[in-house]
């Protein structure tokens, strides 16, 4: 077990740089996922952490050991790789015990060792045969038996989920979740699916353009994005973004959407807001009910819209609407609008929703 | 309607082949097969059935003298063994030399394109220009004449094949497997060695037979490089060259001894035929 | 640990080895260093030694090696025989790939759809491509020998009156024996390439021009020659650069002649250097040949590269 540490790490081939300077620390123990679209170079740095590739400038720290110049058996990490990776022409005991081999432990030892490893995951009747027969959630599983029978520092995953169908990717996640209760040991995700991130991460890394946009808790993230990417990065149907503009009155700052006026709550700060600034007012689709009642609750606006796509997912419905002139999701339940073209009124929750600043699109 | 035309589309697939293909096939087997059954026929008929007219087309009394006389008169069987010799040899070297730098070339880009390139080009040299200095540092050398010497040749001249085919091998061959061997405590060297090399024997194999074809059939490099000590098989129809009739016999049946081992080997690896005809470019 | 994979260590220290990723830079280059270094001193070496050659005397029947300037080249560029054999190379070489060229993709036409017994057909066919040329070339002799061979009885038959002639021997007919035995050995070759080429067509493309209602001749000329026009350019540029090395049915078939009527750059090459012994005379020879083949080779081969790598 083991914490990293990443100070100043860049990674470049020939012009092309991936990773543009990351600092990150994890610490010992945390399942840390890295997040991002594709080409953002979370893949990138999860090699260069195995070792895998080299860092091209800064440090990297195991267990408060720079690694840098260490080939990647001497790092003690294990990886599980997209494609499983396991080796074709080895039985699945032998795909397990490949690494113990490898570094020359004792026979029974390693028998030992994989049996334990294939109990935990429920692998034993397939021990002796060859991947090419095993299912795909019997790889993975083998996958991740050949990582942790190995008992390393840290255990690197790169978007081991993604070849599974939705079922399936399901039952790993949990699995996955729970390897993690029982072992404790340091994990870093990489995946570019932000229902994985949310799920499995204590700590979540949203990255872009070889940079990290932002890191922290999922709720954390999710409720207080940094920026508008990490706004639409997380949650799905999208945020929302409406343009507007603050205005300050003698109560606070009032959020203008064309004749609309939108109080922001008292308890509300806004960091380095003005009078005047154009700002992105950005709604989570949760963050608009139907109304109820003949005022809104404590820092919602009322606002009568008319829906023009309706999309029924059984216990909720996606209503999109046009709020000065922009296409926003709300998401209502089931049975709040029965047909396109309805006037409902809409609760807007001015306490959760978020507020950029259009130039730069961070956080107020 | 629609399905109307989908199926006049299905039957017509499944058209029955017209009369004149089957015709143009059948002259094209007949034009393969008859030389070869001629020189076949050849080699077993007792001489005095040679200038019959018209031509004897399976003789009453077959005979196995000219092969008799191909063996130890002409001494095709030293040729034999030496082109097993050097054939076999030359192989074992190509394919492990040339599966070294291929897995090379294809994992590491070592040497960019130069490299490849100037591998692939020693291919297409004419061999008539190699053989010449080749020849003038063997007579330096002593080694004119020799199996060593000529083993080397052919290894040289063969290796932008094995090169080549395994380096298309090499390169299909999914990344994540040795770099899952190098996590889980391999060297580089172990994950070539153990995961790397075990998965490429198929390949390795037809390489090898492409590799041994190749040396089995070489004519030009073994007339030049050889006299009366390392022959081989090939080099033994010179023989023939004044030809007389009473070479008749001997020379199909030698022809049938030479051409029998890489027909056969050559059929095993027919499914990577075009592969190795194409050093790897088409995957066929 | 809780779960019973026991926490009684590592599986191995932390790295002992800190400089060992170095290693990888020199792992690449140790393995291509057995094949290399063997190119270098079989194929490499000898062509710079042979630079030195080019300029000196080096002949078995003159002794010594003083330096004679340009004169072995001009002996090579002045000899009428060379500047005919460069000739026959040229329009042997030209001839025999077109022709199998054509007949290769008229069997791979004919064999493109499957039927009964189409993946023996296949086998018996491509059986030339593992045969020795000089055993080629022997197989031919015995073929067309006149009187031994059973081909001028044949042509008898289908002529319907006695034929005599003599395929080795006159003019122009060793062309045609030479032309045959290369065709018979190498149309094969054309054919395989064509045929993969041909098969990896997907067949829901034909479906589509059927139902847009293109003719056959049509389809032939915007979908099928399009698709394969890549296999085809490799197919000729490989066997191109094979036929222009012509030399061992020439030995066995003909011997060059009659006279020198059928020498071919590689066979005029091999009996001034190792017949004559003119060492020096016979390596400018190669030399200037190699340079020709090797603007070839820069030509054909580095665009069929760039293909590929696309």
């Amino acid at each position: 077990m083991a914490e990293v540490r990443i100070t100043g790490l860049h990674k470049r081939y020939g012009a092309f740089h991936a990773v543009k300077g990351i600092d990150l620390d994890v610490p010992d123990g945390e399942f840390t996922v890295l997040v991002g679209p594709s080409g953002c170079g979370k893949s990138t740095l999860l090699r260069t952490i195995a070792g895998l590739e080299e860092a091209s400038d800064g440090t990297i720290e195991i267990g408060g050991e720079v690694v840098n110049d260490f080939r990647p058996r001497d790092r003690d990490v294990a990886m599980v790789f997209q494609d499983y990776a396991l080796y074709p022409h080895m039985s699945v005991g032998n795909n397990i015990g490949f690494g113990l081999k490898a570094r020359g432990m004792p026979k029974p030892e390693i028998a030992a060792r994989v049996g334990e490893a294939a109990r935990m995951l429920g692998i034993e009747p397939l021990l002796d045969r060859l991947p090419r027969h095993l299912s795909g959630g019997q790889r993975q599983r083998v996958a991740i038996g050949r990582a942790i029978v190995r008992n390393p520092r840290i255990f690197l995953f790169d978007e081991p989920l993604s070849n599974l169908d939705a079922q399936l990717r399901d039952e790993m996640r949990g699995e996955i979740k729970r390897l993690h209760h029982t072992i404790a040991t340091t994990m870093i995700y990489v995946t570019h699916d932000q229902i994985e991130a949310m799920t499995l991460a204590d700590r979540i890394v949203l990255m872009r353009d070889g940079l990290i946009e932002q890191q922290g808790a999922p709720l954390e993230l999710f409720e207080r994005p940094a920026n508008t990417f990490v706004a639409g990065f997380l949650g799905s149907p999208r945020m929302s973004f409406i343009n507007g503009r603050l205005a300050r009155s003698a109560e606070g700052y009032v959020v203008r959407i064309g004749d609309l006026a939108m109080p922001v709550p008292a308890g509300r700060t806004l960091d380095g807001a003005s009078d005047g600034q154009e700002i992105l007012l950005g709604l989570r689709p949760e963050h608009l009910t139907r109304s109820q009642g003949d005022a809104p609750p404590p820092g919602c606006v009322r606002h009568e819209v008319q829906i023009e796509l309706l999309q029924p997912t059984g216990s909720r419905s996606y209503a999109t609407f046009r709020l000065a002139g922009e296409p926003v999701i709300a998401e209502l339940q089931a049975h709040d609008v029965s047909r396109p073209g309805e006037h409902v009124p809409i609760d807007i929750n001015m306490q959760r929703a978020s507020i950029f600043d259009r130039r730069s699109e961070r956080a107020l | 309607m629609a399905t109307t035309v989908v199926n006049r589309v299905r039957r017509s697939r499944l058209r029955r082949i017209p009369i004149f293909r089957i015709l143009f096939l059948a002259l094209c087997f007949l034009f393969v097969l008859a030389p070869l059954y001629w020189t076949f026929v050849t080699s077993i008929k007792p001489s005095d059935d040679f200038l019959a007219s018209p031509p004897v087309w399976f003789p009453d009394n077959p005979t196995l003298v000219h092969y008799n006389a191909a063996l130890f008169a002409y001494r095709g069987l030293n040729g034999l063994i030496n082109s097993l010799i050097v054939s076999i040899s030359a192989t074992v070297l190509s394919c492990l030399f040339g599966t070294l730098m291929a897995y090379s070339l294809a994992r590491f880009n070592t040497g960019g394109q130069h490299l490849s390139f100037w591998v692939l080009s020693q291919r297409f040299l004419p061999p008539v220009a190699i053989v010449l200095p080749i020849f003038l540092n063997y007579r330096a050398l002593g080694l004119n004449d020799t199996h060593v010497g000529l083993i080397l040749a052919y290894t040289v001249f063969t290796l932008p094949v094995s090169v080549w085919m395994m380096f298309a091998y090499f390169r299909q061959m999914p990344r994540s497997l040795e770099e899952a061997a190098l996590v889980d405590g391999c060297t580089r060297w172990t994950s070539f060695w153990r995961v790397a090399v075990p998965l490429a024997v198929p390949g390795i194999v037809a390489a090898a037979i492409f590799t041994f074809i190749a040396c089995w059939t070489e004519f030009f490099f073994a007339l030049v490089l050889t006299s009366r000590n390392a022959y081989t098989l090939p080099t033994v129809f010179r023989a023939f060259l004044s030809f007389q009739g009473a070479q008749y016999g001997a020379a199909s049946a030698l022809s049938i001894v030479s051409l029998v081992p890489s027909i056969v080997l050559g059929v095993l690896v027919q499914k990577h035929l075009v592969r190795g005809l194409t050093l790897g470019a088409i995957r066929g | 640990m809780a779960n019973g994979i026991a926490a009684d260590g590592r599986t191995s220290g932390p790295g002992r080895h800190p400089s060992a990723r170095k290693s990888d830079n020199w792992f690449k280059w140790l393995l291509v260093a057995p094949a290399a270094v063997l190119i270098l001193a079989i194929s490499i070496y000898p062509l710079l030694f042979s630079v030195w050659v080019l300029f000196v005397n080096y002949d078995f029947q003159i002794p010594g090696h003083a330096y004679v300037g340009l004169k072995n080249f001009t002996q090579v560029i002045t000899d009428p025989v060379a500047r005919y054999s460069l000739w026959v190379t040229v329009v042997l070489s030209t001839i025999n790939v077109v022709l199998e060229f054509l007949l290769g993709l008229a069997m791979a036409m004919a064999m493109a759809n499957t039927f009964r017994g189409r993946g023996v057909l296949i086998s018996i066919l491509i059986v030339p491509l593992f045969i020795s040329p000089i055993i080629v070339g022997q197989v031919w002799v015995l073929m067309l020998h006149s009187p031994f061979g059973p081909t001028n009885y044949l042509l008898g038959l289908l002529l319907g009156q006695e034929v005599n002639i003599r395929w080795l021997t006159a003019f122009p007919w060793n062309f045609v024996a030479l032309v045959l035995a290369d065709m018979w050995q190498w149309t094969p070759f054309m054919f395989v390439i064509l045929l993969a080429g041909l098969t990896s067509i997907p067949p829901h493309v034909y479906e589509a021009a059927e139902l847009d209602g293109v003719g056959r001749w049509q389809t032939f000329w915007y979908i099928t020659v399009p698709y394969i026009a890549p296999m085809m350019l490799l197919a000729v540029t490989f066997r191109l650069l094979d036929a222009i090395r012509l030399f061992d049915t020439i030995f066995i078939m003909t011997g060059g002649g009659p006279g020198t009527s059928t020498y071919s750059a590689s066979y005029y090459l091999y009996t001034i250097g190792f017949t004559q012994f003119h060492l020096s005379r016979a390596t400018a020879g190669a030399w200037i040949f190699m340079i020709l083949t090797l603007l070839v080779v820069f030509f054909l081969v580095r665009r069929l590269l760039r293909a590929e790598v696309r």
